[in-house]
């Protein structure tokens, strides 16, 4: 995972230091987080769940439903979905992801990244910019001097979490032609 | 265990409301001490099969598992469900350098609960290449046959003659086509109803894992079953182990309770898998059980890569049982060694396991998801620990003490990855594929042999761009007659300590080259024998 000693690198060598990524974090707003459907949330704090509303519907894209009352409800499930399935894992699997929300938070990927690494300027509101970025880290080089392999680590991560949130949700099955488990009786 | 839908008599539920011994360590209110004359760490293949033999002659057993006791009333087909209650760390287990994602069970029956029944003798090279080049005595062809033989009667395992699913006849189609040998998986079932879902815990009791077989067995004959429990050190008296220590599991069970079992035994038999039975020697710390360095090495998965393609008809690859037809034309063709081979095989396609196999994010994966019932894919298992540049990976304590897994891909194995893209594409495209996609981050769907070929030629082979997989973890413990270059002897006994043996894949000093259930049925079983003489004499 992206530990805040190679952000700090990834900073220096760039130009850009820790205190420009803080200036940054407090300048741009987090998105709101989403309602939890009375599920009581372990592990994800309101703003990792404004995050996760933002990138989930740039993960999964059509898979979504197109009417808008059932997209917000499908994220919002796919939330509670990412927030059960971390609950489950080894406290120091959980730590992992907890760094990588911590990245995401100084709004490093969607705002500092694409500014030093592809040139885009970020922001939360623009789905293509939030593709840019997660392309950015889907395409880094694993051997990268700078970041190492943690930016496809995470990528990897993130966007393994959301499909099997929302690939496990049967309101996902219409749209990959799944009939569900066999009825037994 | 209440579901009222699911009606299937439960006979092992049954059976421990009528007595069959069992602790849930995770209900423990105080610390316990317990005595036997053995005490094995683990319940899959090696663990429950040992438990029944050592039960059986006369000797009290106590098993220890980490993972849950659920059965058949359990299993809801629910991929979410499954993978995050009976598969190590969530089914999210990779290796260090994340480049391979590792499939292990974690439950009462072990990676036998979960697998997908597929039954293979151990292969005749592999057994030469362990008697010729790893020190191995008395596991010859014709001295394990009788345990083949023995473990296809206890497990019940058979030619399965349903008709296989389309995603299997598809790699039979091809194979036929091509020219290339192809053959039926045996598997270990019993009134299977062919539904697809072996890998999310068998709803009906067909799939004969030690769950429903030799755990009862020894459970019947008064053997004692821990569960959520984690063996976690032995302690070390005058060159033998004293006591076992382990940690109750939380009531969730991905985390330690305050709680301790400590549990005194005559003789101890490692059978956590081949990362929990390093892990147990790695975590005590004492030179006697590590003398030389070795455990924890020759670690082998048989790394997996995966090839998709898009078929002009339905696959529905999610129901039908998973794994029926394989090639192992790449094997043979290969056994002197100068290229990696590998065997051939289907996985089953439920949307979960596709979904995040898949490369990518947004509409090009969308686009698969919407295909998926068209969706073809074959899987390529190379054959790992044959060849001087193919070492395995090396099992490691990470800051908590659970274990992890190095294991860097050789340049030799990663020529065999690109060369099973390759023979996997041509098998798709021969059975009718409009498509193939190679998984791996730089590929994309190519529309004719041709194209793909030639893609292949130029995907960089690396960690963390074709996506690798693993469910078979061997290797670990080597054993072998040479202390200094094996854990334990071809007997699974530990080389300096007398009372602990290793009854499990671990001991394995080189892949199987086959899925090692069968392998792990057959040698334990001649262990545990040996083993049980010994210990009532």
């Amino acid at each position: 995972m992206l530990t805040r000693r190679k952000l700090f690198k990834l900073g220096a060598v760039s130009g850009v230091t820790l205190l420009t990524i803080e200036t940054f974090h407090a300048s741009l707003e987090i998105p709101p987080a989403p309602e939890g459907l009375g599920h009581s949330f372990e592990f994800l704090t309101p703003v990792d769940r404004g995050i996760l509303s933002k990138i989930t519907p740039v993960i999964l894209a059509e898979a979504l439903p197109e009417s808008n009352e059932e997209r917000v409800l499908a994220i919002k499930e796919v939330i509670v979905g990412w927030d059960i399935a971390v609950s489950g894992l080894q406290p120091l699997t959980q730590q992992e992801i907890r760094k990588l929300f911590l990245v995401m938070d100084s709004n490093f990927i969607f705002s500092l990244t694409p500014r030093l690494l592809t040139g885009v300027p970020g922001a939360w509101d623009d789905p293509s910019e939030i593709d840019d970025c997660l392309n950015n880290w889907r395409l880094s080089d694993p051997e990268s001097l700078i970041t190492g392999n943690e930016l496809r680590i995470g990528y990897m991560g993130m966007v393994e979490l959301t499909m099997a949130s929302w690939y496990t949700n049967p309101r996902s099955w219409d749209f990959c032609s799944y009939g569900g488990p066999p009825v037994l009786f | 265990m209440s579901d009222s839908k699911n009606t299937i008599l439960d006979f092992v539920a049954e059976g421990f409301q009528q007595g069959w011994k069992h602790i849930d360590a995770s209900r423990l209110g105080e610390d316990q001490s317990l005595e036997a004359d053995v005490v094995i760490i683990g319940s899959g293949a090696g663990g429950g099969n040992s438990a029944e033999i050592l039960a059986q002659s006369g000797l009290n057993v106590i098993i220890v598992e980490e993972g849950p006791l659920q059965t058949s009333r359990d299993f809801h087909m629910k991929e979410n469900e499954a993978y995050s209650n009976l598969y190590q760390e969530s089914a999210g287990r990779q290796t260090k350098d994340r480049g391979i994602k590792i499939f292990q069970g974690r439950m009462v029956g072990g990676g036998t609960g979960i697998n997908w029944t597929t039954s293979f003798r151990t292969p005749t090279e592999t057994l030469k290449y362990w008697a010729e080049e790893m020190g191995v005595l008395g596991l010859s062809e014709k001295e394990m046959l009788p345990w083949f033989e023995w473990s296809e009667k206890r497990y019940n395992i058979q030619d399965w003659k349903v008709p296989p699913n389309a995603n299997n006849s598809a790699l039979e189609t091809g194979c036929e086509k091509l020219g290339v040998s192809w053959g039926k998986i045996r598997r270990n079932v019993t009134g299977c109803l062919n539904l697809g879902y072996c890998g999310t815990g068998c709803p009906v009791n067909a799939k004969q894992s030690t769950l429903v077989t030799t755990i009862p067995g020894a459970l019947k004959e008064g053997a004692t079953l821990i569960s959520k429990a984690r063996a976690e050190t032995f302690e070390i008296k005058n060159g033998k182990i004293t006591e076992l220590k382990c940690k109750a599991m939380t009531p969730r069970g991905n985390a330690p309770a305050v709680q301790t079992i400590k549990i005194k035994a005559r003789h101890y038999v490692l059978a956590a898998g081949s990362i929990g039975s390093p892990a147990i020697i790695l975590r005590s710390e004492n030179k006697i059980l590590n003398p030389y360095g070795l455990v924890g090495t020759r670690t082998f998965l048989h790394p997996v890569n995966i090839s998709g393609a898009i078929m002009p008809f339905p696959v529905n690859g999610e129901y039908g049982a998973p794994q029926t037809s394989y090639s192992d034309h790449y094997i043979e063709t290969r056994l002197d060694n100068q290229k990696s081979g590998f065997k051939m095989e289907c996985p089953p396609l439920q949307p979960m396991l596709v979904a995040t196999a898949l490369n990518g994010h947004g509409k090009v994966h969308a686009e698969i998801m919407r295909q998926r019932p068209f969706l073809q894919v074959l899987i390529a298992l190379q054959r790992d620990g044959f060849h001087p540049e193919s070492i395995g990976g090396k099992v490691y304590l990470k800051s908590d003490g659970t274990p992890g897994l190095d294991y860097a891909v050789s340049g030799y194995v990663w020529d065999g990855i690109r060369d099973a893209f390759i023979a996997m594409s041509e098998i798709q495209f021969a059975s009718g594929a409009k498509a193939v996609a190679p998984v791996h981050r730089d590929a994309e769907l190519y529309h004719s042999l041709d194209k793909v070929k030639k893609a292949i030629a130029s995907l960089p082979m690396a960690t963390l761009k074709a996506r690798l997989f693993s469910a078979h973890v061997m290797g670990g413990c080597p054993m072998g007659e040479n202390a200094a270059k094996s854990v334990v002897n071809s007997k699974g006994r530990h080389h300096e300590v007398d009372n602990l043996s290793i009854f499990d894949g671990s001991v394995f000093p080189t892949s199987i080259a086959a899925n090692p259930m069968e392998s792990i049925f057959a040698v334990t079983a001649k262990f545990a024998t040996e083993l049980a003489k010994v210990l009532v004499m």
